[in-house]
């Protein structure tokens, strides 16, 4: 059978002036009412004087809330799913139930898809540098070093995961391609037009600030690199809508605590501030269809003897991610919850 | 870390004007064999701030790095201590240090960790 790729919705947006950035969960500061940064009111939602105060010291909560996370985590997923910390890509009107190995490849072709869709691989010759923002345990990294033959730093807040995938960059040779840091993504530790691929995999639903990650993501991308960012967004709003219905909200809350995320934004969100920010052939698209078995495999192999006495030895925080697994689900049935891709490329 | 890695390494406190490089403070050096590349070499050589490098050189131990680099760059001497100093030497432990603010960002099991602090962003 021959398989067809069909991401749901393939959206090339024209150049237009954007006014104004439509979501107010974009900046943590707002002075709006924001959605909470977790579940519990803080002062930023009352609108305060302390709101920089109190969001600050939350942004360095969240900051050591997803550092510990992913130390405790980090060594339960790799052991059940492997290097890579992402959504496999699958054909949209698969029925069949796949191996292990067949999520594993799943995996790698949401890195290749991922490199299509941005227009890289007609490019390969011109990547010499990658830099891997949130780059768990390096699986992406190592990976685009094999295939280009590229320089690859990774970074990432935990410990733990930089460790780890600076020993298995070693146990597979690669040791000189590829290394990692700890570094926050929203103050890179590098020079401005560094990089000729900006690689963000799943990492922005972590980022309490859209606008400046974003900024960063464009700041260290040299002139004519390709930026690929692949995240979890909730739907784009309607034209008039404030914000996401109440429940839809309440869903997206149960989610941010287990899972350490600050406020979502959509996927129009990311194109408004990469097009606030100048940069060319900015595309997007909708793959919630291809991840679509992704969640419910996650939670079955949560379920094997294997996986459920993995969880246990674990600790709090991964049992309370392994609950949170349903809501996920949930959301993408319910059309809250989409898994976006947006590339760009930054001018000469 | 190695040298190719610091010698993209910044600090970026707020205010800082001096950002690079960051002097490095070494409490344990490894050397790790890695397998001699002269084309990704010389392709490095191009984008390597080669003061940058000796001085890090220098503060793991190693001293055998010109002060500036050959302009006959296929030179195969040069090039096995130029792949020396830029992929062979490991920082385990120590710190990197910010010539403006002193700042210390420190270097464990071969993981720099630049995170700022609330005050520094």
């Amino acid at each position: 059978m021959k398989a067809t790729l069909a991401p749901s919705s393939l959206i090339s947006l024209p150049r237009h002036k954007v006014s104004s950035l439509r979501s107010p969960s974009l900046l943590l500061q707002s002075q709006r009412p924001s959605s909470a940064l977790m579940t519990t009111t803080t002062a930023a939602s009352r609108g305060s004087v302390a709101v920089t105060a109190a969001a600050t010291s939350s942004v360095e909560a969240l900051r050591e809330g997803i550092a510990e996370f992913y130390n405790e985590t980090s060594g339960l997923w790799e052991e059940i799913w492997g290097d890579h910390m992402h959504h496999g890509f699958y054909d949209p009107d698969s029925s069949v139930q796949l191996s292990d190995s067949g999520h594993r490849e799943a995996q790698i072709r949401m890195i290749e898809e991922s490199l299509r869709f941005a227009g890289v691989t007609e490019e390969e010759k011109k990547i010499k540098r990658v830099v891997d923002v949130g780059c768990g345990i390096g699986g992406s990294s190592r990976y685009i070093a094999s295939k280009f033959g590229a320089e690859c730093i990774g970074i990432t807040l935990s410990p733990v995961q930089a460790k780890r995938a600076n020993d298995l960059a070693t146990a597979q040779s690669l040791s000189h391609k590829v290394s990692f840091q700890v570094a926050d993504a929203l103050e890179q530790p590098f020079e401005d037009g560094i990089f000729d691929l900006v690689w963000s995999m799943e990492s922005g639903e972590h980022m309490p600030d859209k606008a400046k990650f974003v900024k960063e993501l464009v700041r260290v991308a040299a002139p004519g690199g390709r930026i690929i960012i692949v995240t979890w967004c909730h739907r784009n709003l309607s034209q008039g809508e404030e914000a996401l219905q109440p429940w839809e909200q309440n869903l997206l809350d149960r989610i941010c605590k287990t899972f350490y995320l600050p406020a979502w934004c959509s996927t129009s969100d990311y194109v408004d501030l990469l097009q606030s920010l100048s940069l060319q052939d900015i595309k997007c698209a909708d793959w919630s269809e291809n991840v679509a078995p992704f969640w419910p495999a996650v939670i079955r192999t949560a379920l094997t003897w294997k996986g459920l006495v993995s969880l246990l030895r674990s600790g709090m925080k991964s049992i309370k991610g392994a609950l949170t697994m349903p809501l996920m689900i949930e959301g993408y049935k319910k059309g809250v919850i989409k898994f976006g891709i947006i590339t760009c490329q930054k001018p000469l | 870390m190695r040298l190719i890695v610091h010698n993209m390494l910044t600090c970026n406190i707020k205010g800082v004007i001096n950002k690079f490089p960051l002097r490095i403070e070494a409490e344990k050096v490894i050397k790790k064999e890695v397998d001699f590349n002269p084309d990704f070499l010389r392709h490095m050589l191009a984008k390597i701030e080669w003061k940058a490098l000796v001085d890090g050189a220098r503060s793991m131990g190693y001293t055998e790095l010109p002060d500036h680099a050959p302009a006959l760059e296929s030179d195969e001497p040069f090039l096995r201590k130029f792949h020396h100093a830029l992929l062979e030497l490991n920082l385990e432990e120590g710190s990197l240090v910010c010539q403006e603010s002193g700042r210390k960002f420190p270097v464990e099991k071969r993981v720099p960790n630049m995170l700022l602090h609330e005050d520094e962003v």
